[in-house]
């Protein structure tokens, strides 16, 4: 597999800088590591604190093993001396280093800080840390990109990241950083809420599914309904979040009043039962469209084959056309997915819980803290999902087209 | 085995079908053609119910085929159509093996009838059975297409412009192979193309339609020779009818014996091959129009015969290497017999 090459102007900078991306992210990350702050320290959960450079906060190995993996970047993004396919390696290997040295070395200055300061003093990330794990990540984006890599690859170096990541966090090595003292006060909570926030993403992915599959089903096989349906969907979707959240306060507050039954349920103006209303109406659009646009792209000629060779409607919905239109139907799935975890944040502002619960909190009460413990989370399974959706979008593809 | 009686097609007013009778006897070929929007398609589609007729009836094997659930039916009748209808979520051998599935086979069955059609259509030694079909080439889609068609080895085989889509080297090869296929399994097919050159190449019987309607059913030869009136003689073309009949014409019916020599001696014939010690054709002496009899010629393979060649190629490759006789071999290039310029005028239809 070669990268697609793009006729480039012919300055000498570009004879001699294969990946422009990868210099860019580099020079950034580089500058923030220079110019703005690594971590904060404050005296106390609420107080602004006094900023500390990178060249403070890491030990000597620290800087070496980031200029160092800097340094394998800078090379992997120049033309010569490595093959392309070789460079690619590196700097996904590097770009991970990177990523784990900068979280390493932050849970790191944590420890050692705050063994002589009192209880209450809290240790921050700063900007810098935020800018080189944006640029790391974007890096490792870049070069899968590049590399045009199989699904297996991607799968293996999204587990290990993960993994690794995941593990520094389980060792406890973070523990002393003011976000997870944070997580430490509200920890019953924390899990409350995250399971929260999945139960809802997925009470509204599987009736969207169940509603909106057989729908786009409908619309391709009745192509009078397709307008009336299309318009009727569009308009759900062209209703902001919050005034639908809120649109559907009075009359399910007065249902559940009418029948107490309903209320005893669930059924109630705030809570679970609007904001999977809400959920579910946003997921319709992209199922029924992508089902839909799936179906159509099935070519007629196969399905003419189909009955030709003696299958029932039955047979040649199940064994031809939901199997061909699937990759088309999961990509509306991911759309879908991404969204309610997303919406679901807002979804707190009605009383629905979820991860948005921490935000709100912490906004209200100015402790960033707590915002992030709601934001980082929800961003972590938005990227888990839609990676996972797209495994197997390509999964769901005919056999030899995947890539 | 298969016969329309008064069949019609209505779309409101318009009448795509209007009134056709004809009979498909067993083992025949039939072919039906016409100027596109002639109904050929639609009366193909209305024998497996794939559209339905608004008048008339369709006898399939003495059934009216109405009598019977339309699945039923069409799992009884081959259907093969352009390679985009094979399957491209199925392998190979899924794709051929659909019908037989349908009728739940035993496994066993399948796999040993999949292998069968492979080696039928010569697919068996390119490991093509486990392969996608946008991994196959034009010409190896389109015969699985046909394979598939043949699986639960059907009495009839319905065709809609199965070669359509092929380049015309490939579709050669396609229609010489579709007719062997013919001659070994006497299968009834009903073949729905525009190309007259394939008609008059594959059918026992053309049916040739105008707007709907039966302009005239005949055997190719009656059709060149006995036009039923001006519009099958324009659309037959009248320019070439001469070329047309000599590509019904394979070379082994005017192949006639050859003159051979060991050496460069010319012998008493005009023409004459001179062979190595295999029998197989080195040169040819004399037989080069403008040239002293006396010329020796290396034989080269492009103007070769074989026996099954239609007559119309080996008289293009008389004219276009310029000269008066090809050798007609054998597998093994082995020297049969000769094919000549005045031998093509000697044959009558």
């Amino acid at each position: 597999m070669s990268v697609p090459h793009f006729p480039t102007s012919d300055t000498a900078s570009a004879r001699l800088v294969a990946n422009r991306v990868l210099v860019t992210l580099l020079g950034a990350g580089l500058l923030a590591a220079w110019l703005l702050p690594f971590a904060t320290m404050s005296p106390n959960r609420l107080a602004s604190g006094q900023t500390v450079g990178l060249s403070e906060a890491l030990s000597d190995w620290q800087v070496i093993a980031l200029l160092a993996l800097s340094a394998a970047l800078a090379v992997a993004a120049l033309r010569r001396p490595l093959p392309r396919e070789l460079a690619h390696g590196v700097i996904l290997l590097a770009s991970l280093g990177l990523l784990l040295v900068t979280l390493y070395s932050l849970g790191d200055f944590a420890q050692r800080t705050l063994v002589e300061k009192s209880p209450s003093a809290r240790v921050s990330q700063g900007s810098a840390f935020w800018v080189m794990v944006f640029c790391c990540a974007l890096a490792a984006i870049d070069a899968f990109q590049r590399a045009s890599s199989g699904w297996l690859l991607r799968l293996g170096y999204m587990l290990i990241a993960g993994g690794s990541v995941a593990m520094l966090f389980a060792s406890g090595h973070f523990d002393d950083l003011s976000i997870m003292r944070e997580y430490a006060n509200i920890r019953d909570n924390f899990s409350d809420q995250f399971i929260t926030h999945l139960v809802f993403v997925g009470s509204a992915l599987g009736p969207a599914l169940l509603i909106g599959v057989p729908l786009g089903l409908l619309a391709h096989r009745r192509v009078r309904l397709q307008g009336t349906l299309f318009s009727v969907l569009n308009f759900f979707q062209t209703i902001p979040s919050i005034a639908l959240f809120a649109l559907l306060v009075a009359p399910l507050s007065a249902l559940g009043n009418a029948f107490p039954l309903l209320g005893e349920w669930g059924v109630k103006g705030i809570g679970a039962a609007p904001a999977i209303i809400a959920l579910v109406m946003y997921a319709l659009l992209p199922v029924v469209r992508n089902t839909y646009a799936g179906l159509k792209g099935v070519p007629p000629a196969t399905v003419e084959a189909a009955l030709g060779m003696g299958m029932t409607a039955r047979q040649v919905l199940w064994r031809v056309e939901i199997p061909l239109a699937l990759p088309v139907i999961l990509s509306g799935l991911r759309i879908v997915t991404v969204q309610a975890i997303g919406l679901t944040v807002v979804a707190a502002l009605i009383g629905a819980g979820g991860l948005g619960a921490f935000i709100f909190q912490g906004l209200g009460q100015y402790a960033i803290d707590l915002v992030l413990l709601g934001a980082i989370p929800t961003i972590v399974l938005a990227v888990i999902a839609d990676f996972t959706l797209q495994m197997l979008v390509v999964l769901s593809k005919p056999a030899g087209t995947r890539r | 085995m298969i016969e329309l009686q008064g069949l019609t097609k209505r779309y409101g007013e318009t009448r795509v079908v209007d009134d056709i009778s004809l009979t498909v006897e067993q083992g025949e070929f039939c072919v039906l053609i016409g100027p596109s929007g002639c109904g050929k398609s639609t009366t193909l589609k209305m024998i497996n119910r794939l559209i339905s007729h608004s008048e008339g009836k369709v006898l399939v094997g003495g059934e009216d085929i109405t009598t019977l659930p339309p699945e039923r039916l069409r799992r009884r009748i081959g259907y093969a159509i352009q390679s985009i209808g094979l399957f491209p979520h199925w392998r190979v051998a899924d794709n051929i093996a659909t019908v037989p599935k349908l009728l739940k086979w035993p496994s066993s069955r399948i796999a040993a009838r999949v292998e069968e059609l492979l080696a039928l259509f010569q697919l068996d030694d390119e490991g093509l059975h486990d392969k996608y079909p946008h991994q196959l080439s034009g010409g190896q889609a389109q015969r699985v297409g046909v394979a598939r068609a043949l699986a639960a080895d059907p009495d009839v085989l319905l065709m809609d412009e199965p070669f359509g889509a092929v380049d015309p080297l490939t579709r050669d090869t396609l229609q010489a192979e579709l007719a062997r296929v013919h001659r070994q399994t006497g299968k009834t097919i009903v073949f729905v193309t525009h190309d007259m050159d394939e008609a008059l190449r594959l059918a026992s019987r053309v049916a040739l339609l105008n707007a709907g309607q039966l302009v005239q059913y005949d055997r190719p030869a009656e059709l060149l020779v006995a036009p039923a009136n001006d519009f099958v003689r324009d659309f037959i073309g009248r320019a070439d009818l001469g070329l047309k009949l000599l590509s019904r014409r394979r070379v082994e019916e005017y192949c006639r014996p050859a003159q051979r020599t060991r050496n460069n001696a010319i012998a008493s014939a005009p023409i004459t091959w001179q062979v190595d010690a295999n029998d197989r054709p080195m040169a040819l002496l004399g037989g080069r129009l403008g040239e002293p009899e006396t010329a020796r010629t290396v034989v080269n393979p492009e103007w070769t015969a074989t026996p099954e060649m239609s007559m119309k190629e080996a008289l293009s490759r008389m004219v276009w290497f310029r000269v008066t006789a090809l050798p007609v071999l054998d597998g093994e290039g082995r020297l049969l017999g000769e094919v000549t310029m005045s031998g093509v005028m000697g044959h009558r239809s």
